[in-house]
């Protein structure tokens, strides 16, 4: 009916007015940072490339980027319900779909700013450290910035799945402690979880999340190393539990009567 | 409707206005408890309506169904003929209303929370948010965070809120709940002056029967999720009314043999009848006339308290 843009504005304030948003911001550049800072520092004669420290500091702040996403995905709902503001949010001439939409869209919003800096940021730093290097990956032509940016690319929609898991917890259980804890453990309890039921070898294994959260392997290669499927594969699988995930968020939300 | 074009007064609403909220049937159940049973209300314009009930009647429980937070197991609720269950985003338009607590973002100033939910209803200028400022008296703090603020002004920043898109319905789910006497009296003065001045009709629910005797044009009592009765309040005393009088006397056996006839009796030291407002006059004379010393004429006025308790059968509502 009116503006949309005006529901996510308002999430927007709702996380960017909050001082631990940005205390997360920090915790991420200053990290970051530090790693470079302190290699540089220590190197001696040895001086490294630019890019010999992008996994490290990406794989590190990528883990914190998803943690503070699916921090804020915890609160976003379960926080209004938590305060009892979710009463006066809902009694607006707007349907309570288009609310958890503009929930939704402002944290991934949230997911993909942060991703964009830690991006930037460790980039820009790394060469100012240690200057500009523009040979290609290795055993391949791919240039460095290519790979890093499909990386980030790749991180960013298992951030997604991730993240919608969290904020279905959150809507469906109204607890954001469950909805850090559970989607945490997923994303970092899943490859011990499925690399103990993978010894049973039963195919099924293969369609779990746990199983299909490392996009990353198929830039350079053909095939999961957990899996050994295709890249297709891998997909059809993410976008099978997003679809689910998204079905029953939405459904629980619409249907359940707000008694807090 | 009637929140432009009423004029002062509009509160004396005429019976063929039509009702801003109509509940037909309204029924809620929870598994098998049946929380809300068949209720059937109208809430004429430019009242304010009082909802009184004991705690666990199930007051907040019809307020939530009335804004849309709770879903009708069964029946309808109309609000300015849009269906809530049907029609929902055209019957909340109209209405403001805070439920349980006014809960604002603590995290964020007073203005920000008020431009939160401006944003969410087309027209709501910052003129406008400015105007409800000074109109609920907020405008030394509007721009500190809600954290900081006093029960009081966060009850008058919710009603900031729910009368900023100039509702022509209000719905209050025990407002005076925490505030101190100056703060209720304020609330009772300001709900009025809206019904009053801008023809909003304001719905209150309550357990306190003297805040709803002074606050309300007309009350329903609710109990055990069943509609009781609907009365007028602040009903005029006819000529004819029959009161309980009491006089307070020098002599009591003196007057009571002065007014044989009347049908007077002693109730301790003194002296009652069941009359009108000549009867009095008259048995005043009498007495005078005999050299009693009339000290006191009271007259007993049915409370509401009086009302409630005659219609449930003496069970008591707090």
């Amino acid at each position: 009916m009116f503006d949309f843009l005006q529901l996510v504005n308002n999430e927007n304030m709702k996380i960017y007015r909050r001082v631990r948003t940005w205390i997360m911001l920090g915790i991420l550049l200053v990290l970051t940072l530090s790693i470079s800072l302190l290699t540089y520092i220590y190197s001696g004669n040895i001086s490294p490339s630019m890019w010999d420290l992008m996994q490290i500091q990406s794989v590190m702040s990528i883990m914190l980027v998803t943690v503070f996403t699916v921090v804020i995905a915890a609160e976003t709902v379960a926080g209004e319900f938590s305060t009892g503001t979710i009463k006066l949010l809902m009694i607006r001439p707007w349907s309570r779909s288009k609310i958890l939409l503009s929930k939704y869209v402002s944290l991934l919003l949230f997911g993909l700013f942060f991703m964009a800096v830690i991006f930037v940021w460790t980039i820009v730093t790394n060469m100012l450290f240690f200057g500009y290097d523009a040979s290609p990956i290795m055993g391949s032509d791919m240039s460095q910035l290519t790979y890093w940016l499909l990386n980030y690319g790749a991180e960013f929609i298992t951030m997604i799945v991730i993240v919608t898991l969290a904020f279905l917890i959150s809507t469906v259980f109204r607890s954001g402690g469950l909805a850090i804890g559970l989607s945490l453990f997923i994303l970092l309890g899943g490859s011990i979880v499925t690399g103990i039921i993978r010894m049973l070898d039963y195919a099924w294994v293969d369609y779990l999340l746990f199983a299909n959260l490392s996009l990353s392997e198929y830039i350079l290669g053909d095939a999961s190393s957990i899996t050994g499927k295709p890249l297709g594969f891998t997909l059809g699988v993410l976008a099978g539990y997003y679809v689910l995930f998204i079905a029953i968020t939405w459904t629980v939300f619409n249907r359940r009567d707000i008694a807090s | 409707m009637t929140s432009s074009s009423a004029p002062a007064g509009a509160h004396a609403a005429l019976p063929n206005q039509e009702p801003v909220v109509r509940m037909q049937g309204v029924t809620k159940r929870i598994g098998k408890r049946t929380i809300i049973d068949n209720l059937t209300l109208d809430v004429p314009p430019g009242e304010v309506f009082g909802f009184l009930g004991p705690n666990g009647s199930g007051k907040t429980t019809t307020i939530r169904m009335m804004v849309g937070l709770m879903k009708l197991s069964q029946g309808e609720i109309l609000i300015r003929n849009h269906s809530i269950s049907r029609d929902y985003e055209k019957a909340i338009r109209h209405v403001g209303a805070i439920v349980e607590n006014p809960e604002m973002y603590k995290y964020l100033t007073g203005y920000q929370n008020l431009l939160h939910f401006a944003r969410m209803i087309p027209g709501i200028t910052r003129q406008r948010i400015d105007e409800v400022v000074q109109l609920v008296g907020l405008n030394a703090r509007i721009h500190d965070k809600v954290k900081t603020y006093s029960l009081g002004m966060r009850q008058r920043l919710g009603v900031a809120q729910a009368i900023m898109h100039k509702p022509s319905l209000l719905i209050l789910d025990e407002p005076t709940n925490g505030l101190d006497p100056a703060g209720i009296r304020e609330l009772r003065d300001y709900l009025r002056l809206l019904a009053i001045e801008e023809g909003i009709t304001v719905f209150v629910s309550s357990h306190l029967l003297s805040e709803m005797e002074l606050m309300c044009d007309r009350v329903a009592i609710i109990q055990s999720g069943k509609l009781i009765d609907v009365r007028p309040m602040r009903q005029q005393q006819m000529e004819t009314d029959l009161s309980k009088v009491f006089f307070e006397v020098d002599q009591p056996q003196t007057a009571l043999e002065v007014l044989e006839g009347t049908g007077a009796a002693l109730e301790g030291n003194h002296v009652v009848f069941l009359g009108n407002r000549e009867n009095i006059a008259a048995c005043n004379a009498q007495l005078v006339q005999a050299g009693i010393k009339v000290y006191g004429i009271r007259q007993q006025i049915k409370t509401l308290e009086d009302q409630f308790l005659e219609v449930t059968g003496g069970e008591r509502i707090v």
